[in-house]
């Protein structure tokens, strides 16, 4: 009960701490579209005989001859009220695409991590009880490998090999196929909503379109994750209570996969949850190599065409999850290592 | 055992995931295949209303085919596929229609069998409606059609349901054409009327998510951004025949990375694709496989632009010195392959052989001579510049800009290339602040006149060298309502022979459309909006 109390305190104050942070984060993503060069009601009037008139509507309906504070107190009172704005480029209310498009990437990320952390762990401990013998060679050349490929040329490399060449995968172009039904929205993710509708087909459909997008980031992030899980294993192996253990007669499994693996967890998590907030905003790559309809690329359109509140509610969207995420991954602390939480 | 379920349901997931590897692709209703046509592109529809400020070009291609207008323009072949014609139009909602000796007057008799997709019949109040929105709201649809001396509600007349009456002040070439492009669509005005609210008399917002149209698909599933499924009309009777479409269903997919879209056309799952990457296009051919459609789009063109308003280019013998410095055919080749129509090393000096507009232009590469202008003008130590391009172009555009430096370079000027985020460059073209970059352009309705009207003329946007001359500008006012064919071509040629003279922007060429499909697909136009009109198509043996 003390832990949960604890926890749960942790989590408001870390909570309460951030919201400057967060309003920091917004009037800094507001000043600096407007400060960038690009007009985006001079993007946007681009029919073939738009002139001066056409571009001063588009300006007015976007508010931008508003002065500068004007137009940051109106969207500060709107985001209060949980109105991001209106994207130009998809016609939609922000809040309405990014809720479309949020579960496909969090889908693609999360899967992307857990095929991660399945091969970095056991790669990381193998390298972590053979240091310098093959193995930890092989382990270090594979992780190399993987993050020296750019995420576009491996996905393009899987979707030729897989596609292409051996016709095992379907054809890569979003989160199903396109002759597919798709199960009723209920949370968004396809694998969770099919096996809600308990529809075997669909779930099996949207799981491999999954796969090579997945397979794809899993990759690239193996790295950071394998050679972490390598290092703090190599530091808790050597430390006094591994010996005793060891000396005690302990069985070396749980000697390895128990105490040792326990206490080496806490720095392979910070990393998991710095991996997994960078995937979810970065991979524009591979969501564009998929065709994957994620936030992401959804926020590069916006900006190349200089559409300021998409991006605007996608930096916020992302800030926002870098405090959910550490304070999920907080939590995670005081779980692998109980006097965290006491303390 | 308490923690069972848990475990279960972990089972279960790993379980999919792993079959999830051994699962081919869903295997689709072949007839239904048979009937649909898929077509991937990289960009999206983001209105389902095409007068929208905003509205992307595959929107516009949408509108064409879940919308009629009151005419349409014809086609003719070309090599494996057709090309529209900008001089014949038929009717699409109009029976027939007629026009007054002197010019002013425009009848059109409607179809007594067209009817909206909600059953309504399309009578001359819903034309009525239309056009008054569309030369009375806020949107791009009034400014393109004041080029065709459309510009206020009291032209448009109802006589009776089945008759409507356009009037004109001035004989104008351009009204009729006016009619036939993506913006004249007709709305079912009692729909449209009854979404329409005091803030929004037109309907805007509705109309933006829903549609009111007569055309020949009506759209079963959109899903902003990712993909858009269009049903056939079965009722349709704007076609050529009074047939409906040939395709039952078409998928309108969006697809961003260009070679996945070439694997999906190559492997059959795609049928079409209008925007393949140029290197794709080529190795496509050189395995022969595909049908490609390859046509020069002759309403448009890529050129570079001068800032004439400022130093240096202000002064003609420097941009006749550029002009003379450029390796054109290694552009040509590098840029896109040799894949299109080029606009330059035309064979006349100084009067042009035809009044037809692009055509190409009597420059080539001489750099003897780009020294010696150099000089004349003043700068025979060269001087410093930068050049400019989108990055949504940059396939393209790269090479245009490192051959050009490199030549540049040769006669002393020394180039700064800036590669430029779209909506930046739109920015610095429509407030003329870069002095000399790469742009491409299109004009719907491809008449000469038009072109120099809107290209050449004036403090607008779309003059990208801000060229300023008095008898342009005076040729293109007369132009624009001259009946008399012969002084019109005289006018026009006039017109070419001053820009080949005082070179405001070098016209580099046309480059290809390449529709690459399967090769049962049969039917594919080159549209002046160039997206694909599904109408046209069919798939040969079903």
């Amino acid at each position: 009960m003390t832990t949960l109390a604890s926890i749960s305190r942790r989590t408001g104050t870390r909570f309460v701490s951030s919201l400057p942070a967060l309003l920091g984060v917004v009037v800094f993503t507001f000043i600096l579209m407007r400060v960038l060069p690009g007009d985006p009601a001079v993007f946007f009037a681009s029919g073939p005989n738009a002139g001066k008139a056409e571009i001063e509507e588009v300006r007015r309906l976007m508010g931008l001859d508003q002065p500068l504070l004007y137009q940051l107190a109106l969207y500060l009172r709107d985001i209060a009220t949980g109105n991001l704005g209106r994207s130009l480029t998809t016609g939609q209310p922000v809040l309405a695409d990014i809720q479309q498009r949020l579960p496909a990437s969090l889908e693609l990320t999360f899967t992307a991590l857990v095929l991660a952390l399945t091969l970095a762990l056991p790669l990381g401990i193998a390298a972590a009880l053979n240091p310098g013998k093959l193995v930890d060679h092989a382990v270090r050349f594979a992780c190399t490998l993987g993050v020296c490929v750019p995420t576009f040329v491996s996905g393009l490399l899987l979707i030729y090999a897989f596609y292409y060449l051996l016709g095992w995968a379907p054809d890569p172009t979003g989160r199903l196929d396109i002759f597919a039904q798709a199960p009723p929205r209920i949370t968004g993710f396809l694998l969770i909503d099919s096996l809600i509708a308990r529809d075997g087909t669909t779930g099996l459909a949207a799981a491999s379109q999954l796969i090579l997008p997945a397979a794809t980031m899993a990759l690239f992030v193996l790295a950071p994750l394998a050679r972490m899980t390598r290092a703090s294993m190599l530091a808790v192996l050597g430390s006094d209570f591994i010996r005793t253990a060891d000396a005690m007669g302990l069985s070396r499994a749980r000697v390895v996969g128990v105490y040792a693996l326990r206490n080496a967890m806490l720095p392979v998590l910070t990393i998991a949850g710095i991996v997994f907030s960078t995937m979810l905003g970065a991979n524009v790559l591979v969501e564009k190599v998929f065709s994957w309809p994620g936030v992401a690329s959804y926020a590069l359109d916006a900006l190349l065409a200089s559409d300021y509140a998409p991006v605007q509610g996608f930096v916020l969207l992302m800030a926002s999850i870098f405090v959910v995420v550490n304070l999920t991954i907080d939590v995670l602390y005081g779980i692998a290592d109980p006097r965290i939480g006491i303390e | 055992m308490p923690s069972s379920s848990p475990r279960l349901a972990w089972i279960w997931a790993v379980a999919v995931f792993c079959c999830a590897v051994i699962a081919g692709p869903g295997s689709a209703d072949a007839q239904t295949r048979a009937e649909t046509l898929r077509q991937v592109t990289a960009n999206t529809i983001n209105t389902l209303d095409p007068t929208m400020a905003g509205a992307t070009r595959e929107a516009f291609g949408l509108s064409m085919n879940v919308y009629d207008r009151l005419v349409a323009f014809t086609r003719k072949p070309r090599g494996n596929g057709y090309i529209f014609e900008k001089d014949k139009l038929r009717g699409e909602l109009a029976e027939s229609y007629t026009v007054s000796p002197d010019g002013l007057k425009f009848t059109f008799k409607l179809k007594r069998d067209a009817k909206f997709h909600d059953g309504t019949p399309v009578t001359a109040d819903d034309v009525k409606w239309s056009l008054d929105r569309h030369v009375s709201s806020k949107s791009l649809a009034a400014s393109q059609l004041a080029t065709g001396s459309l510009t206020k509600p009291e032209q448009f007349k109802v006589i009776d349901p089945y008759t409507f009456e356009v009037t004109l002040d001035k004989p104008d070439r351009f009204a009729l054409p006016n009619l036939a492009i993506v913006y004249a669509i007709v709305f079912n005005s009692k729909l449209a009327k009854s979404k329409a609210t005091p803030d929004d008399p037109w309907a805007q917002g509705w109309l933006k998510d829903n549609t009111a149209g007569s055309g020949a698909y009506t759209i079963e599933t959109f899903k902003l951004g990712e993909q858009i499924v269009l049903k056939r009309n079965e009722e349709w009777t704007g076609g050529i025949d009074g047939k409906p479409a040939p395709f039952k269903r078409i998928i309108m997919q969006t697809v961003p990375e260009a070679a996945t879209r070439a694997s999906l056309v190559e492997k059959g799952d795609a049928d079409i694709s209008i925007d393949l990457a140029a290197s794709d296009v080529l190795s496509l051919e050189s395995k022969g496989r595909l049908k490609i459609v390859s046509t020069p789009q002759f309403n448009a063109f890529s050129l570079i632009a001068f800032n004439t308003k400022a130093p240096p280019f202000d002064n003609v013998k420097v941009r006749q010195a550029i002009a003379a410095a450029l390796p054109y055919g290694d552009l040509f080749k590098a840029a896109i392959f040799q894949r299109g129509q080029p606009l330059y090393q035309g064979k006349w000096a100084s009067a042009p052989e035809t009044s037809d507009f692009p055509q190409a232009m009597p420059v080539q590469q001489d750099l003897a001579r780009a020294k010696a202008l150099l000089a004349e003008a003043g700068f025979a130590n060269g001087f410093e510049t930068t050049f400019s391009f989108n990055v949504g172009s940059a396939a393209v555009s790269e090479p245009i800009a490192a051959l050009t430096k490199e030549a540049l370079a040769k006669i002393g000027i020394k180039v700064d290339v800036q590669k430029v985020p779209d909506a930046q460059m739109s920015t610095f073209i429509n407030e003329k602040k870069v002095p000399f970059f790469l742009e491409a352009s299109i004009a719907w309705l491809p008449s000469t006149d038009y072109f120099f009207r809107v290209f050449f003329t004036g403090p607008q946007r779309w003059n990208y060298s801000s060229w300023d001359n008095a008898e342009i500008a005076s040729l293109t006012d007369q132009a624009r309502f001259e009946l008399d064919p012969a002084r019109y071509d005289t006018q026009t040629r006039r017109m070419i022979a001053l820009a080949a003279a005082e070179v405001p922007a070098i016209l580099l060429w046309q480059p290809n459309q390449d529709a690459v499909m399967a090769p049962a697909i049969e039917g594919y136009t080159y549209w002046f909006h160039r997206q694909v009109d599904f109408r046209d198509l069919a798939r040969k043996g079903s």
